[in-house]
Order: C-alpha cells, then sequence, then structure tokens
C-alpha cells in the first residue's frame, strides 16, 4: 500500500463517518459536525495528491485547501449563528421539531 | 510511512468517536481531536503551514464555535438519541456503504502508476504569498467579501432582539 | 551595593565572552546553549547513532527552556506579590527565608502535599488532562522565542503562526476544565474566558500581521534581525518606535494582557463574581498546573511582544554590543512583567460588556487601521513625511472612535442600591 492509497482511503472513511453523521444525527449541531469531517476529508485528498501525486500540479492543492479552509470557517459561523436564531425562537435544536414555516 | 501508519487508525478512532459519542460535547471535543490530529498529519507530510493553519482555524475557531453553540442550545437528552439509534444507524449505513464502495472503488481506479514518493515538494510560504495575491487573487477578493459578510450576518443574527436589553439605568 | 553586584555580574559574562575567543565550547553569547553542548559532545564521544544525538540535543535545549521559565515562574509568583505588597504598603511574604526567598518552595510543597479532589459530578477525564493542556500550549510557545543572537531553542521558518496556532489549544483546555468540572461557577468562567480569549485574538492577530507585512517573514529570528540598527545614532530601530509599530505595539499589549487573563481582564477568573473561574473544583498540584500555565503564558506573550516589537534581544543604545544578547532579552522580559504587575497592582477590574465592546468597538477598528498605516509608511519614504502622514492617519481614527466610545458606547452611570 502507497503512502497515496492509505491517505485517499482514510480520507473515503472519514467522508463516510461525516456522512453517517449527517444521516443519523438529529441535533443540528451535531450534524455540523459531520459537515466538516466531510470538508476535511476533502481537504486531505488535495494534501495527499499534492505531496504524493504527479509534480506538475505545483501549489493547486494547498492553495485550494487555504480557500476551502476559509469557507468552512464561515460556514460553520453562519451556521452556527442561524441555529442559535433559530433555537430563539423554538428552544429546540432537533431537527425533527423544526418542522414548522411558522416562527 | 510508518507515522502516517500509526497516525490514521487515530485520526479515524477520533472521527468514529466524533459520529457515535451520544453527549454532544464529548462529540464535539473528539472532533477537535481528530481535526487537530489531521494537523498533525499534515505537519508530518510537509504542509506544515497548512497543518498549522488547520489547527488555528479548527481547533481555536470551528470547535470552539461548536461547543460553545452546545452550551448556549443545552441539547436534549441523550437516551432518547440512544434508544431511537439502531433504526437510525441503520438506515445511516444502509446509505453511506454505497458511497464508500464508490468512493474506494474510483480511487483504487484513478491512482496514478506510481507517485512520487520520495522527497516532499517544498512548500515555501514565499511563493504560496506570491501565488496567492498574483494569480488567485480574485479568490482572495472573493473570500474576503464572503468573510465579512459572514462577520457581520452572524453579529446581527445573533443580536439579542429583546426590547429592552439593557436594565433600566437607575432603579 | 546591588547596582555594583549587577556590574560585576555584566562584566563577568562579558568577560567570558572576551575569554571564548579562544575556547569555543562556551561565551558569553553561548552560555545557555552550554546544557545542548554538553549532552551533543557526550553523545558524540559515545559514538550514538544520529537520530539520538539529535533527539539528545533537542531534549536538552528544550530542558533548557523550561527549567529556565519554570526558575522564572517561582522567582514570578514571588516577585509579584512583593510589587502588589509594595504597591499596597504593605511587606509580603517575608517569613520563608531573607526576603521571602524560600516562599516558592514553601508554596510547592504545600501545593504537592495537598488533597487532590475530583468532585463526584465531574468527568474525571477531562478533569485530568485539562490542567496537562494549559501548560502545554505555553511551553510550545516557549520553544519558538529567540532569546538571544545563538540561543533560539526550534529554529521555525514558521514561527509566528505556531505560536498562534498552539495557542489555540489553551481554549479547548479551558473549555473543558470548566465543562467537565460539573459545576455552575466553571462553566461560567470558562465561557467568560473563552469569548474572552477569541475576542482578543483578533486584535492581537491583526497587530502581529502589520510586523509580518513590514519585514515580510514569518520567522521570528528573522523579525528580530530586522529591527537591527540605529536612527539617528541613539534611537534603536524597534518597531515600537515607528508610527504604525506605536499603534499595533499599544494593541498587542492590551489584548496580549486580556489573553494571558491578567488584570484588569481577568474576569474569567474574578474572585469576587464566580470564585476562581474554571480553576474552581481544582486543588493541589492540578490548581497549581493552572497557576503554570497561566504564568507561562504571560511569559510567552511578554516574550513575543518584545520580539515582535521591542527588538527582542538587540541592544538598547549602541556601543553595547558587547553585553550577550540574551541578558538585553530577559532584562525587557523583566521590564515588562514588572510593567504587568504594575497595571494589575492599580487598575480596577472592568465589567464584562465593557470587556467586550473595547475589544470589538475599539481594539479591532484599531488593528485594522495599523496595516493601511504600514503601507503608506513603508512608500511615503519611512521619514518625516511619513510620519505627518500616519500621524494624521492614526490620531484622527483615534480620537473618532474615543469620542464614540464615550459618547455611545460607554455603560450609563449607574446607581447601586441596596435591595429594598
Amino acid at each position: 500500500m502507497t503512502p497515496l492509497a492509505l491517505l485517499l482511503t482514510l480520507s473515503a472513511l472519514l467522508f463516510s463517518l461525516g456522512l453517517l453523521a449527517v444521516l443519523t444525527r438529529r441535533n443540528v449541531i451535531l450534524i455540523l459536525v459531520g459537515i466538516e469531517l466531510m470538508l476535511n476529508a476533502a481537504n486531505l485528498n488535495f494534501i495527499a495528491f499534492w505531496r504524493y501525486g504527479p509534480p506538475e500540479a505545483g501549489l493547486t492543492g494547498p492553495v485550494f485547501v487555504l480557500f476551502s479552509i476559509a469557507i468552512a470557517a464561515a460556514e460553520a459561523a453562519a451556521g452556527l449563528a442561524i441555529v442559535l436564531m433559530v433555537f430563539r425562537h423554538t428552544r429546540s435544536t432537533d431537527l425533527n421539531r423544526l418542522d414548522s414555516l411558522h416562527g | 510511512m510508518i507515522p502516517l501508519l500509526l497516525i490514521t487508525p487515530l485520526i479515524l478512532l477520533a472521527a468514529l468517536g466524533a459520529v457515535w459519542k451520544a453527549r454532544p460535547v464529548h462529540a464535539a471535543l473528539l472532533l477537535a481531536l481528530s481535526l487537530s490530529l489531521i494537523g498533525g498529519l499534515y505537519l508530518m507530510i510537509g504542509a506544515e503551514f497548512i497543518g498549522l493553519v488547520q489547527f488555528m482555524v479548527y481547533v481555536g475557531g470551528v470547535a470552539i464555535l461548536i461547543v460553545f453553540s452546545l452550551l448556549i442550545t443545552r441539547p436534549g437528552d441523550e437516551a432518547e438519541e440512544v434508544a431511537r439509534r439502531p433504526r437510525s444507524v441503520a438506515t445511516g449505513i444502509a446509505c453511506v456503504v454505497p458511497v464508500l464502495g464508490m468512493l474506494l472503488y474510483a480511487f483504487s481506479k484513478g491512482l496514478p502508476e506510481q507517485g512520487s514518493e520520495g522527497a516532499a515538494p517544498s512548500l515555501p510560504i514565499k511563493d504560496l504569498g506570491d501565488r496567492l495575491f498574483t494569480y488567485d487573487l480574485p479568490a482572495v477578493l472573493a473570500v474576503a467579501v464572503l468573510l465579512t459578510a459572514v462577520l457581520i450576518g452572524a453579529a446581527l443574527f445573533a443580536r439579542n432582539f429583546d426590547k429592552n436589553p439593557e436594565p433600566p439605568a437607575d432603579s | 551595593m546591588k547596582p555594583v553586584l549587577v556590574l560585576l555580574l555584566t562584566l563577568a559574562l562579558s568577560g567570558l565572552g572576551w575569554a571564548g575567543e579562544a575556547g569555543p565550547l562556551v561565551t558569553g553569547e553561548s552560555l545557555p546553549r552550554l546544557p545542548q553542548r554538553l549532552v551533543e559532545m557526550i553523545l558524540e564521544a559515545v559514538s550514538a547513532p544520529e537520530w539520538l544525538v539529535a533527539i539528545g540535543s533537542f531534549a536538552a535545549a528544550a530542558g533548557t527552556v523550561v527549567g529556565v521559565f519554570l526558575g522564572g515562574f517561582a522567582l514570578l509568583s514571588l516577585f509579584e506579590r512583593k510589587v502588589l505588597a509594595r504597591v499596597q504598603n504593605r511587606l509580603g511574604p517575608n517569613r520563608a527565608g531573607y526576603f521571602g526567598i524560600l516562599q516558592p518552595v514553601a508554596d510547592g510543597i504545600k501545593m504537592l502535599t495537598k488533597e487532590d479532589i475530583v468532585p463526584t459530578k465531574a468527568e474525571w477525564l477531562l478533569h485530568l488532562i485539562a490542567p496537562v493542556l494549559i501548560v502545554v500550549p505555553a511551553v510550545l510557545a516557549l520553544g519558538v522565542i529567540p532569546y538571544g543572537r545563538e540561543w533560539l531553542p526550534v529554529p521555525l521558518e514558521l514561527g509566528l503562526v505556531f505560536f498562534f496556532a498552539v495557542g489555540a489549544m489553551t481554549e479547548i483546555a479551558i473549555f473543558m476544565a470548566g465543562w467537565a468540572s460539573g459545576s455552575k461557577f466553571p462553566m461560567l468562567g470558562a465561557m467568560r474566558a473563552i469569548s474572552q480569549m477569541i475576542s482578543y485574538e483578533l486584535p492581537l492577530m491583526l497587530s502581529a500581521l502589520a510586523v509580518v507585512m513590514m519585514t515580510g517573514t514569518l520567522s521570528l529570528s528573522g523579525i528580530v534581525e530586522n529591527q537591527q540598527g540605529f536612527h539617528l545614532w541613539i534611537l534603536p530601530a524597534w518597531n515600537i518606535l515607528t508610527p504604525w509599530g506605536m499603534v499595533a505595539g499599544l494593541v498587542f499589549l492590551i489584548a496580549g494582557i486580556a489573553e494571558a487573563n491578567r488584570c484588569p481582564f481577568d474576569l474569567p477568573e474574578g474572585e469576587s463574581e464566580i470564585v476562581a473561574g474554571h480553576m474552581t473544583e481544582y486543588s493541589g498540584f492540578k490548581y497549581a498546573l493552572f497557576f503554570m500555565g497561566e504564568y507561562l503564558g504571560l511569559f510567552a506573550i511578554s516574550g513575543l511582544w518584545i520580539t515582535l516589537f521591542l527588538g527582542g534581544w538587540q541592544a538598547p543604545l549602541p556601543g553595547l554590543g558587547f553585553v550577550p544578547s540574551w541578558i538585553w532579552f530577559f532584562g525587557k522580559l523583566a521590564v515588562v512583567i514588572f510593567f504587568f504587575l504594575w497595571i494589575r497592582g492599580t487598575f480596577p477590574r472592568v465589567r464584562i460588556d465593557q470587556l467586550m465592546r473595547f475589544a470589538w468597538l475599539f481594539l479591532i477598528p484599531l488593528g485594522l487601521l495599523t496595516l493601511p498605516v504600514a503601507a503608506v509608511w513603508e512608500y511615503s519614504g519611512r521619514g518625516t513625511l511619513g510620519w505627518l502622514i500616519c500621524g494624521a492617519m492614526l490620531l484622527v481614527p483615534f480620537v473618532m472612535l474615543t469620542v464614540f466610545y464615550n459618547r455611545r458606547l460607554a455603560p450609563a452611570t449607574r446607581r447601586y442600591h441596596f435591595i429594598e
């Protein structure tokens, strides 16, 4: 098993775990946890290909990961702000209870 | 290779804990552990700057935000979560396994014949900066606008909309 | 008597430096690296494998730093009580040894022999590792600061990023301490501490960013070397003596005090409100670890301030280059720490809403302002013209912010009454 294959397997497993969290959790915040895991799996792929892949790609992988990290931070901040606002209205973060359009 | 083999199961275990733990704060802390281990992995394979940024943003920012909002929202009881677990997990796994299989199949098919396993490609911080502020400048500006918008938006969202937030000056 | 002693010590150390021209083992300059050299020599003498030499040398370098700063921690705990006592017109500890010099030893023995209590409702594992996780980042951060021309424990190209990255661990550790204690006061204290640290990290990084922008490097030793030389033969070329550096340095200093949880920003452990914040449920050695982490963090943040703005190990006056450079660093460190203690002795503690407003509405705008000001300073020739333009650019927003802050945002006068 080459390092590249190892890292790709790791990222595939991390992605699946994140997907599992998104599918099984009911708390909105814990769904965000799953999304962070999935984003990190994608980042891991970029870094793995930059390090062990064909050398022509240059700095594209790390640069992309930098942008991805920035956007993940923005996504977490905006998401949690929305969750807090929803919580203020409904006193719950359980997705199954957030089924009403009426604020 | 050996350090990689050592840290990979640790990352997976921490991520599994983050997905499996019924107590939300434990899950968030394990997520922080898993993300910081990924940062350590980046440090190991020569992407120092990315690893440190990962530490700074995910451990210092995202994980803290998550535990903080967990504390504010006081999530419901864990017993209910555990009780309904078998069914939801079965459904989840039924959905996830095909995805995992497809990913692994694609990776096994698409791998280059031989990767460059020798010397790590260097990641000089100056080159990264040059590249970011010449070739990728539009993207940097877009991200800057996005982050500013999120900062203001989050502050507005999270503001207290009470009519009379301040206690009366003298009473 | 004491000045004479100091003079003699300095002369002896610089004498070591002159004697060192002949013997390569130790000079005044490389004295702190002596343990590392000795370990390397011994390991090479017994022809140990190369990796073992590398590990041994690294361990010796790290051990030197940890030893020096643990000694500094013991001294500081005494010094702080003495200085505060002087400010408050008391004597301070004076029973254990001459001048109370053995007080840290007595404190240490007391802390070690106390019973270690873990509350029933605590999560014992998180409760156990939180104090350790508080000390670790402080020690790691101390490892990248250049203490002298030859004394740089871990030369790292990304030293500044590393410093902030390990600092992120402290927040998680404080959260763990507060949450795992399973009690109200620690939780409240941890929430206060985390929100304070997140808010004050932004001005801290922004003002450090101005330095990075001007020097074009993230390596701390590179930043120190960039501040070499003198203006007008007498003024050192430190960053604090430039218009942007003055404001950035001030912002960094204030934010650094808040990051280190020092008075007047020590709300997370405000005794009068929430007992001891996140440390309430800790006792014995774990409590001592919290204090150690706090003091080491104070050393680290003041060391970084000195490195970024006060010229690191550079001598303050021309012609003083013969004194070993690390003496200058630790001299500056002592002055900065004394300044912190002075502030603690004389300032009242701020309220939580004042604390957050001060960070978001005053320090962050000022920190953002330093970036364009630094650019203007660079392109206006770094001279009198630069001083005029930059001064105007800084003064106008500063006055506006101050007026704004005082008029609209300062909390209304409150009158406190007894409950009727």
